[in-house]
């Protein structure tokens, strides 16, 4: 059984957490880590009672919401990975939490933001549910939307959706995702247009006044006429390429090796 | 080309397995045990693993023609009547009723000289046969798993080199008996400490098939970061047969697909189809490995051709797989949906769905590659409307990007809302020698892989077939698809055999000298 003193902390982390202090919640964290790990259960020892495990699991979901809400992403990335082997080797055992799937889908979250698509794929493939209904979960389907229309390039369906996630902590991933989602139409308006209006660019970039694109645009360096209003993009000209001779040398050397094992 | 050359390469084989599966029949299951026993006893005591290799290549069929009455008269016939192992053996066969034991008797005349105690190999290799038969009923599970446990512990207790392809087997028989009881995840732990233990005895082929059952149960469980990591951990024996090479080729295209390195997954894939067994023998494994490759194939923005949809063994399994290339090939999004939807049920019992949902991109590039190809200049509402795109908006920012990444050549004129289509470049740069370059590594690799297994093949062969030059063999790839067990008559020859076999380990070190096949080297690429 949990020593008393670490389910009192936790009874306050809860009230704490739900009150929404973010300070205190830090702080009762660090002590509850150090509880958790003096009664073997933050790294987990022997065979742990399961209502202890349903415990520690708790702290630690509550201290990956915490990492978000206070932005700091490494230490929802150590919460996270903590909390998968309460959520894959111990989910016989324990009840399912109500929180899982939201975590889940922050994590995939925070690697599309990351750009890490390999392993939001391996990620996508190793949840524990069929495929077909990774769509009708709320929490997954929204990550997996975002990765197909950033993926085909349906920007305004990502813009769109930023207000429809479906917890409140997928929001703080939002600001990164825009910035992302930005940085990529602006190098596809880089190789798709000659030149733009003024306001047309910021439609298309989803700013509201004409200020911020200016600022944008001198970040990118793009040559802007102001009495025209209008933006153009530096042609990329036909650069001369130099062809690579010593790759191409060892290449044929490499060729005529192995013709010669060959014949 | 290559195709209208293998095929008589092909028929041939058939041929020749169909006579080779004719002879045995007259062979009861009795006698073909007792034979094996006797090459298991020869194995032994020669240090020859192929006898062993050859005793193996029969369990498949034998395997069919198990029953209680056939198992308990072959330990009966082959341990002499007192032996420990015998009764501990029989102890999991159910009690003979008397009628059937007179009617054994009748038939079979129990040997009245004492028999010596056969090698342990063959109590291993009885094992694993009643494994395999306690696994036909369900009954017998429980049972089968106990066995399972026994045998392992045995096995490892006896730690002898000899034992090595049968130990293979029982790995395979042991992680089927966990599968049919239902916790796969549970028989890890054991295949774990095996590999680490095979790994260190320089047992090849107990290493390789441990290391498949680990990445299989690690697919099984989706479990594909581990699987990622015990690959770069372990490095799969180089030594271990065609078979294990082909299933290893195919899990690492799993999980290579998986992370999206779609070009290194259709390598392993194509590795996987080569080495497979032929596709009538094996045709579960070459239908599996085809889906995964289609669905690969287009990943990487290609188009399988259309033959291999008519292929015997493919056409019916990969139907599903036909409507989606097909919707993949029109850039079409609403037949992509639709034959989704359709085939939903089968993609994921195959474990590709999740990979054909990545394929909606393509079918959008590949829309835009077809107008952009067939109209100078397109307003964007046709765009949407052509491609079932939701909205104009959508339209814009999927032709920027698909102008970004590539793939067309063209320009978006915002103030008229239409898209101009450049003309097509030139086939001259650096790009096109990069290109050119990899292809002609491909091709490269495909030979030399080629040439590693058609003389992996001679070696477990040890045959005394290509009489006229090894090296017309090693030439063609195709050699490496004979069946293994194409040659049983030639125990005498056994000894030429390997002389001649020495001769051509040598000289493909050598790497073979100069000789006249200079012209047939363009057909070939």
């Amino acid at each position: 059984m949990a020593p008393p003193q670490l389910v009192q902390l936790y009874r306050e982390l809860q009230q704490v957490f739900t009150s929404g202090n973010l300070q205190q919640t830090g702080v009762l964290l660090t002590r509850l880590k150090i509880a958790l790990t003096q009664a073997g259960l933050l790294v987990l020892l022997g065979n742990p009672d399961p209502q202890d495990l349903v415990i520690a699991r708790d702290i630690l979901e509550v201290g990956a919401f915490w990492s978000i809400r206070t932005k700091d992403i490494p230490s929802f990335d150590r919460y996270f990975s903590q909390l998968q082997t309460f959520y894959n080797d111990f989910s016989s055992v324990l009840p399912p939490s109500p929180r899982e799937y939201p975590l889940r889908g922050l994590n995939l979250i925070r690697l599309l933001t990351q750009n890490r698509i390999a392993d939001f794929h391996t990620t996508l493939e190793s949840l524990p549910l069929r495929a077909d209904a990774l769509t009708g979960n709320p929490y997954i389907a929204h990550p997996i939307n975002l990765e197909q229309w950033l993926m085909e390039g349906s920007y305004s369906k990502v813009w769109n959706a930023r207000e429809e996630a479906p917890a409140e902590e997928y929001k703080f991933f939002v600001d990164s995702l825009m910035g992302t989602i930005r940085n990529e139409i602006a190098s596809c308006e880089e190789a798709a247009y000659d030149s733009l209006p003024l306001k047309d660019a910021a439609t298309l970039l989803f700013f509201k006044n004409q200020s911020e694109v200016l600022a944008f645009a001198r970040e990118r360096g793009w040559q802007v006429d102001l009495t025209a209003a209008k933006i153009t993009f530096a042609k990329k000209t036909e650069e001369k390429v130099e062809i690579q001779k010593e790759k191409l040398i060892l290449a044929d050397l490499h060729y005529a090796r192995e013709l010669e094992q060959i014949v | 080309m290559t195709d209208v050359e293998m095929k008589p390469a092909d028929e041939k084989r058939e041929e020749k397995k169909t006579e080779e599966e004719k002879k045995p029949i007259p062979l009861t299951p009795v006698a073909e045990i007792k034979a094996n026993a006797a090459l298991i006893e020869r194995a032994v005591a020669t240090f020859e693993p192929r006898f062993t290799h050859r005793v193996l290549r029969s369990l498949t069929h034998l395997r069919k023609r198990l029953d209680d009455t056939v198992l308990r008269d072959a330990i009966n016939e082959t341990y002499p009547s007192d032996s420990p192992s015998k009764k501990a053996m029989l102890s999991w066969l159910p009690e003979a009723t008397v009628e059937q034991s007179m009617d054994i008797d009748s038939t079979s005349q129990p040997p009245k000289q004492p028999q010596p105690e056969p090698v342990p190999e063959v109590e291993i290799y009885l094992r694993l046969l009643i494994l395999h038969h306690l696994l036909t009923s369900q009954a017998n599970y429980p049972k089968a798993m106990k066995l399972a446990h026994e045998t392992i512990d045995k096995m490892q207790s006896l730690n002898r080199r000899s034992m090595d392809p049968i130990a293979a087997k029982v790995w395979y028989a042991v992680e089927r008996t966990y599968e049919l009881v239902g916790d796969l995840a549970d028989a890890r732990p054991h295949f774990l400490a095996a590999q680490r233990t095979a790994a260190l005895r320089h047992d090849d082929e107990t290493e390789a098939s441990l290391i498949n059952r680990i990445l299989r149960s690690y697919l099984q469980y989706n479990l594909y970061d581990q699987a990622d990591k015990l690959i770069s951990k372990t490095s799969f024996p180089t030594a271990a047969g065609n078979p294990q090479h082909a299933r290893y080729h195919y899990y690492l295209g799993r999980i290579k697909a998986v992370q999206l390195n779609y070009t290194a997954a259709h390598t392993n894939l194509q590795q996987a189809i080569r080495r497979a067994p032929p596709a009538k023998t094996a045709p579960g494994f070459y239908q599996a490995v085809h889906k995964l490759t289609i669905v690969v194939e287009l990943l990487m923005g290609d188009i399988p051709e259309r033959s291999l949809f008519r292929h015997p063994v493919l056409e019916k399994a990969l139907a599903g797989y036909f409507e989606i290339v097909k919707a993949v090939r029109n850039g079409s999004l609403s037949q992509f949906q639709n034959t989704l939807s359709k085939y939903a049920a089968e993609f994921e019992a195959d474990k590709t769905y999740t990979l054909i949902v990545r394929l909606r991109q393509n079918v959008i590039k590949t829309g835009i590659r077809r107008l952009s190809l067939s109209y100078s200049r397109i307003s964007l509402r046709d765009i949407c409307l052509k491609l079932h795109l939701d909205s104009e908006e959508d339209a814009e920012y999927i032709v920027g990007k698909a102008i970004r990444d590539g793939v067309i050549d063209g320009r978006i004129v915002h103030e008229n809302g239409w898209m101009e289509c450049g003309s097509q470049k030139g086939g001259y740069g650096p790009e096109v020698s990069d290109v050119f370059a990899r292809r002609i590594a491909y091709c490269l690799e495909l030979h030399n892989q080629s040439v590693k297994m058609s003389c992996a093949c001679e070696m477990s062969r040890r045959a005394n077939t290509c009489r006229s030059s090894p090296r017309v063999t090693l030439r063609f790839f195709v050699a490496m698809r004979y069946p293994l067990n194409a040659h049983r008559k030639e125990l005498a020859a056994a000894e030429g055999a390997r002389e001649r076999e020495k001769e051509l380990a040598k000289e493909i070190q050598e790497g073979g000298d100069l000789d006249d096949e200079g012209p047939d080297l363009g057909e070939r690429f």
